[in-house]
């Protein structure tokens, strides 16, 4: 069963995670900010980070940031989802080395999708 | 009144009943303290609660409105519009389409409509920034409406703002534009978010053509301020609008002695990769102008390299030692005149040349 931890402060994207992609046959674990999002990522090693930008005490830019420069997380893929549009945003995000940069309102078929395809795509053999 | 008070026979009888009013004082005030903490964190936790349920019938039941108990009270309706606003932010599709239903089936709009015709103006703004959240399009005339009545300017702002949610279409951008133009100017990021809002939601319904047209209205629209039009430009080139593109060069030449236009042109086509108008900015007039075509004459216009080596001569100091740091960045033949130019007798150039060559090495 693969892996997804959700980086958001927000409580209803933590509930509406873990109903769908739970329902989809992944393990979900969520954190409401970015130190906690660290410390869970190494514990948990997930095969997906979910990760908000707009967070408390540390934004996603520096979590992923983080996550790259540790040892024990720098091979975990990251899906940026945020509501931040601006292309700078984009390109900061992908220069920090992220897989995907989606922008909110997400369709949950179509991220439930997208993260099969990836998942399929980077499975270790 | 101090000298009667201290040679009375009762002094220290009244210095014992003033200690004692104060301590009983400050204990009524340390318990009315905690009562209201009591108060607002039961508040918040019901709140949260209810958020929670909300968020969770919306998920699993068909009809969450049968799952959900009608909101009453305010701290009720805060916490429902709290979690759809926060479902509608994150997430389209079918769960976005059951929060919409939700509002309605629980008479949140209507709550929050008549709450928005309030006596007093911090919660009739408020009121129009939570039904911003909701971003239902039978609000549209709603804000057109109250946007008329509305006496204060401030809840005129968030009128605005929550109409450029709402926006499809050119006619109803350009009507928004001039609604901001009769409106004392606020700031360039309130304008400029407005129609970032505009370009994003145009942008995820493939509709993006609606603001090109709109750009080509705009351009000779004696109704909208021309600082508005400079924001509109600005936003283009935040949200990457292509369909502006064309009509951009317009705007620059349509706007000769709107320097701020022009920047705001210049920047937003260099963006999208279109240097055509740097090598006219170069000879522009206003120094911004001169300014902000050399920040991109490196991508494009080396083969005017003796026209920006003369631009070390500017009599603008930010010209100057923004034409340095372009020499230095185009490299080659540039930069062995920047070194050329270090040496010069005119000490406003070598200085210029100096500083771009030490920042080139760091």
């Amino acid at each position: 069963m693969a892996k997804i931890l959700i980086i958001d402060d927000d409580e209803t994207i933590h509930l509406i995670g873990v109903a769908y992609l739970g329902k989809a046959g992944y393990e979900v674990q969520t954190s409401f900010d970015g130190p906690e999002g660290l410390e869970k990522a190494v514990a948990f090693q997930p095969d997906l980070v979910l990760l908000d930008i707009n967070m408390p005490k540390m934004s996603g830019f520096d979590v992923a940031k983080k996550l790259r420069e540790n040892e024990a997380t720098r091979h975990i893929p990251i899906f940026i989802m945020t509501s931040l549009k601006q292309d700078s945003n984009i390109q900061r995000g992908y220069g920090l080395g992220i897989d995907d940069y989606i922008t909110k309102p997400t369709n949950m078929a179509h991220l439930k999708l997208k993260i099969d395809k990836f998942l399929e795509k980077h499975k270790q053999p | 009144m101090l000298e009667f008070l201290t040679q009375s026979p009762h002094f220290y009888d009244y210095v014992t009943a003033g200690v004692l009013f104060l301590g009983v004082f400050n204990a009524c005030e340390i318990l009315f303290l905690l009562y209201n903490k009591t108060k607002v964190e039961r508040s918040e936790l019901r709140r949260g609660n209810l958020k929670r349920l909300a968020s969770t019938a919306l998920i699993t039941a068909t009809n969450p409105a049968d799952l959900l108990p009608p909101p009453v009270t305010e701290d009720e309706f805060a916490a429902y519009s709290e979690a759809i606003a926060s479902v509608l932010d994150s997430f389209e599709g079918e769960v976005a389409v059951k929060a919409c239903q939700l509002l309605t089936d629980l008479k949140i709009d209507d709550h929050y409509r008549r709450l928005a015709r309030h006596r007093t103006w911090y919660k009739r703004g408020n009121a129009i920034d939570i039904l911003s959240s909701f971003r239902l399009n039978d609000n549209k005339a709603f804000f057109l409406d109250i946007f008329r009545s509305e006496p204060s300017t401030d809840v005129k702002y968030r009128i605005l703002y929550g109409l450029s949610r709402l926006t499809r279409e050119h006619a109803e951008i350009r009507e928004l534009a001039e609604l901001l133009s009769t409106l004392p100017y606020l700031t360039a990021k309130y304008t400029e978010d407005i129609f970032f809002n505009i370009i994003s939601t145009l942008k995820a319904e493939g509709k993006e053509e609606e603001f090109g047209l709109f750009m080509k209205e705009l351009l000779d629209d004696k109704l909208v301020l021309n600082l508005v039009k400079r924001d509109c430009i600005t936003a283009c080139h935040a949200a990457s609008c292509e369909r502006g593109r064309g009509v951009l060069k317009q705007y620059y030449e349509a706007h000769a002695h709107e320097p701020e236009i022009q920047i705001a042109a210049v920047k937003a086509l260099a963006k999208m990769g279109d240097f055509a108008l740097i090598p006219q900015a170069l000879r522009h007039a206003d120094w911004r102008v001169r300014l902000t075509a050399l920040k991109y004459a490196d991508l494009c216009c080396m083969d005017m390299l003796p026209e920006i080596r003369g631009l070390l001569r500017d009599p603008s100091y930010h010209v100057r030692l923004a034409a340095g740091m372009t020499m230095a960045r185009a490299g080659g033949a540039a930069r062995a005149a920047l070194k050329e130019e270090a040496s010069s007798q005119d000490k406003f150039a070598a200085a210029a040349a100096a500083y771009a060559l030490t920042q080139g090495a760091a």
